[in-house]
């Protein structure tokens, strides 16, 4: 007979006692509900067990029974349980004699069908303790990108620093995975040697614990990875139980990282919270790690569905060889599931068919600002795109470098034309007096109000200021412009209580020169790239106006405003013929001549076939002089004075 | 016969008048009804929002308010026309505040105001395919195109909201008109980009070289011709294309029309006007 592993009580009890007359070493029945009390759980809670902690190993048989009346005996039918059952435990209501003459595997396969076939591990504990011994940062990374990995197998991770841990608490976790480097002729990183020292003076137990081992060194040392071998040793020698082989990695530790990390996930997943390995659960564990199945939350609130069905598309990713310099594109068909970010898409493209494929990857907690791509036209950072939300099943991802920067290899870019502007223009606070003094005002360094500093954030909430450039259609073909992301950084400045009145009057002069904000050809092509797109437009915008305020509509960016508008005032349309004079002046007019431009225009290629005479009329009739040739007067609308009362409104300078 | 707010944007009745040329006789053809919009100003161009945006919101709110005072949706020939109205809708729609600010200046100026809730703004292009059908301007065409054409749509309209049922970062409608006009569209890559247009006047090369790489693209891709869905834009792909040859060092030489055009001369219209663009197209180039 199979015995209750787990026993928790649903919402609506009405309190009738009935359970705790039955079993009141498990049950007490409150003013409330009815609870699962502390002595028995492994949990040591006391409520109604819904985290789902398993009842303590010496209970389960001597309860098991009198769990199954109690359930039978409740009135509203809320007191669920468990059942232990070696790999085929299941989630049951009222537990009815018949039922225990069915077969472990059916009732499994029926507890498939309906609650989840790996139901018996996705409850209680599911911490999974990642260690990680680094020397220089590589490990620590790893450890951090397993964490991300780990979630998508309803483990709950966490990532800890070897260095100042008590191997003494090594026994609490059930699910250990270890994560380091070999420093010098195989010795410990620095940061695992006193907890390695430590764990083999005392020798803690771990009898309860399965744990694998991904080690990183270099094959041309002689002790290739043996950190990583000690760790495994020793923990087999402690009595761990080793779960997935140890997995060495060379230098190009990324790829063997890889291959480890997901199948020692999928089966640490499959050891439920008493520490119980189940690997006939495996198969499906790893399909739900690679999100080909749901699990349906249960209770009053579903979240979201993260996991996406898998898609297959044909990845067209942009290559070049520096070495050769040829360029062309890889053509790849894959399938992933539709949640996978883009890179992850890469990384499966890197590991599976070419490991030569170079690219950015996120190496920190949410958007790394660097991992860019332009993917279907569009400027995304590769590591919190989602797949599915570019393109679907049988569609084409077509993955190319950003613009703006020039490509080192494939799709990775350097920055260094974004960081020496940035050095050159220093867009970061100086402020007056100098840093260690108070303001005028009394306040110390640093302080401003609530307001400004959520007006100062809203302005410069965007992921990626690299990126932002890259936005910019202007951006890839005018090498003096600093891009808008450099912009916003300077308007940010300008507008930056703390700033100094010496360095706000730099950021104008910065934002007004060649290469500032008027070197934008067409803020709308930033525009439409989303919120931070939108967020680096509306600061052009913003800074333009302000500039033609400081600088008198001067240059020939302030006079196009200043006559445009004053042309829609005197007519309610715009009036190029005079928009060209103005603004081009006999200069420019000059230069369109020589260009052919106004050629062109006066025998009628901009109007396909149309009257030649009319081209002819810019030339003949005053004032109109040379240049694009439309009516020489505009008429003016009907209530044309509307429209100068607008203007009369709001912008008496036009 | 459906019925539209007629809004020719900057320069179709400046000197782009092809434009305004066409655009009436084919909606004809095809049932459309333009409505003209009674004193309708200019939106500024985004060149008024560079000095003053809300200088700019309150002259399309006077546009949208009359538009409204007609009763029927807004269409335009202008990609920049329809991202300008489309911008100015959506901050009306989300800021209350702007929608007040402006309307209290339009009242003051104009006893209007402007609701800015139900009226939809909307590119000739995607009135044709999402509301009259391609199958219907397939039926009524006379002259097929019978040439490799290239689409320019910009960036102004390829937004979410602002391109009707297409995508915007992958357009395919112009293509699919095209398709239906009998021509034969070719892919290129920068269909989106922009060409500087807003800054014609105001900068040199790097507007050169924005309009010389889309129009290189597009002769790469093998196209004969490359229609504009902008009428602003079309300044730069036709007036300037020897200038931004010379300044880009690239072959741009490409005859390029507006897309009122290629669908009046498709559908019958000017049928000398389509004649001489084809020699064009065909024998001499550009």
């Amino acid at each position: 007979m199979a015995t209750v592993a787990k026993v928790w009580i649903e919402e609506d009890c009405i309190t009738c006692d009935a359970c705790q007359d039955i079993l009141p070493e498990v049950f007490e029945v409150t003013d409330d509900t009815s609870q699962i009390k502390a002595e028995v759980r492994e949990d040591g809670s006391f409520d109604r067990n819904t985290g789902f902690s398993a009842i303590k190993a010496e209970f389960r048989s001597e309860f098991s029974e009198l769990i199954e009346e109690a359930a039978d005996a409740c009135p509203v039918e809320i007191i669920k349980f468990e059942y232990e059952a070696g790999a085929a435990a299941e989630v049951e209501e009222v537990a009815p004699a018949a039922e225990e003459a069915v077969a472990p595997a059916a009732v499994a396969a029926v507890a498939g069908a309906d609650d989840g076939v790996l139901a018996p591990v996705m409850s209680g504990d599911r911490s999974l303790a990642i260690f990680f011994g680094s020397q220089t940062g590589n490990a620590a990374g790893l450890a951090e990108k397993t964490a991300k990995m780990a979630v998508n197998y309803g483990l709950e991770p966490t990532v800890i620093d070897m260095d100042g841990y008590n191997p003494a608490d090594f026994s609490a976790h059930k699910r250990v995975l270890i994560i380091t480097s070999t420093w010098g002729e195989g010795e410990m990183p620095d940061n695992a040697d006193a907890l390695w020292n430590a764990t083999v003076a005392s020798n803690p137990p771990l009898s309860n614990t399965h744990f694998s081992v991904c080690a990183i060194g270099d094959t041309s040392y002689d002790e290739f990875c043996k950190a990583g071998l000690d760790w495994d040793e020793k923990f087999k020698a402690l009595g761990a139980t080793c779960i997935e082989d140890i997995k060495l990695c060379d230098v190009d530790f990324e790829p063997p990282w890889l291959e480890w990390a997901p199948l020692a996930l999928s089966k640490i997943a499959c050891v439920d919270s008493s520490g119980t390995f189940h690997e006939d659960l495996l198969e499906a564990m790893i399909a739900y790690g690679a999100g080909d199945e749901e699990e349906a939350d249960v209770g009053d609130f579903t979240p979201g569905k993260v996991e996406q069905d898998i898609i297959s598309i044909t990845m067209r990713i942009f290559r070049y060889n520096p070495a050769l310099a040829e360029s062309g594109y890889d053509t790849v068909a894959v399938a992933l599931p539709g949640h996978a970010s883009i890179e992850d898409a890469l990384v499966a493209v890197k590991r599976e068919v070419d490991g030569s494929l170079t690219f950015r990857s996120g190496s920190i907690a949410g958007q790394d600002p660097l991992t860019g791509v332009k993917a279907n036209g569009r400027i995304l950072p590769a590591d919190t795109t989602r797949i599915c939300d570019l393109v679907s099943d049988g569609d084409t991802l077509s993955i190319e470098p950003i613009p703006g920067y020039d490509v080192i290899k494939d799709l990775m870019v350097s920055y260094d034309r974004y960081d020496s502007e940035r050095a050159n223009s220093k867009p970061w606070l100086e402020a007056d007096p100098r840093q260690g003094e108070k303001l005028i005002s009394g306040a110390a360094m640093g302080v401003m109000t609530s307001a400004d500093a959520t007006m100062l954030h809203t302005l410069a909430d965007v992921g990626s200021l690299q990126l932002v450039n890259s936005m910019s259609d202007t951006y890839d073909v005018d090498d003096e412009y600093a891009g808008p992301g450099i912009a916003l950084q300077r308007w940010v400045r300008t507008q930056d209580p703390r700033s100094g009145a010496k360095h706000v009057k730099k950021m104008f002069e910065l934002m007004q020169r060649k290469g500032g904000v008027w070197d934008e050809a067409d803020i709308s092509s930033i525009q439409r790239h989303g919120i931070d797109g939108s967020q680096a437009a509306d600061a052009l915008y913003e800074a333009r106006a302000r500039l033609l305020a400081e600088y008198k509509f001067t240059g020939r960016s302030g006079r196009l405003v200043k006559n445009y508008s004053r042309s829609v005032k005197m007519s309610g349309n715009v009036n190029e013929t005079t928009l060209y004079r103005s603004v081009l002046g006999p200069l420019g007019l000059g230069s369109n001549i020589m260009n052919g431009v106004s050629l062109r225009m006066m025998l009628g290629f901009t109007r396909n076939g149309g009257p030649i005479m009319r081209g002819f009329q810019g030339m003949l009739v005053p004032p109109a002089g040379i240049g694009k040739i439309p009516n020489m007067f505009n008429g003016k609308v009907a209530n044309h004075h509307e429209v100068v009362a607008i203007f009369n409104e709001l912008d008496s300078r036009f | 016969m459906v019925k539209y707010s007629y809004y020719p944007g900057n320069v179709a009745r400046q000197s782009s008048f092809e434009v305004e040329d066409t655009i009436q006789p084919l909606c004809k053809t095809l049932g459309i009804k333009l409505v003209e919009i009674v004193g309708y100003n200019s939106d500024g161009g985004n060149i008024i929002k560079q000095g003053n945006k809300d200088l700019q919101l309150a002259l399309n709110a006077r546009n949208i308010a009359l538009a409204e005072k007609n009763g029927h949706p807004i269409i335009t020939a202008c990609a920049s026309a329809q991202g300008i109205l489309h911008d100015a809708l959506e901050t009306f729609r989300t800021d209350p505040i702007a929608l007040a600010s402006a309307n209290t200046v339009l009242s003051k100026t104009s006893g209007m105001t402007a609701t800015a809730d139900e009226i939809t703004t909307n590119h000739l292009l995607h009135v044709l395919v999402d509301e009259i059908g391609l199958d219907k301007v397939e039926d009524a065409v006379i002259n097929p195109l019978n040439m490799d054409v290239a689409c320019y749509y910009g960036p102004h309209m390829q937004k979410k909201g602002a391109c009707g049922g297409d995508d915007p970062w992958n357009p395919t409608y112009m293509e699919q008109l095209i398709k239906a006009l009998g021509g034969r569209p070719v892919e290129y890559k920068s269909k989106t980009s922009s060409v500087g247009n807003p800054s014609l006047l105001s900068l040199g090369d790097s507007v050169m070289k924005m309009t010389a790489r889309v129009l290189n693209d597009a002769k790469r891709a093998g196209a004969q011709l490359i229609v504009s869905a902008c009428t602003l834009s079309h300044a730069n792909l036709d007036s300037y294309q020897g200038k931004a040859g010379r300044v880009a060092n690239m072959d741009t030489n490409i005859p390029a029309v507006n897309l009122t055009e290629i669908i009046a001369f498709a559908l019958g219209h000017f049928p000398d006007r389509f004649a001489q663009l084809k020699t064009r197209a065909m024998i001499i180039g550009s």
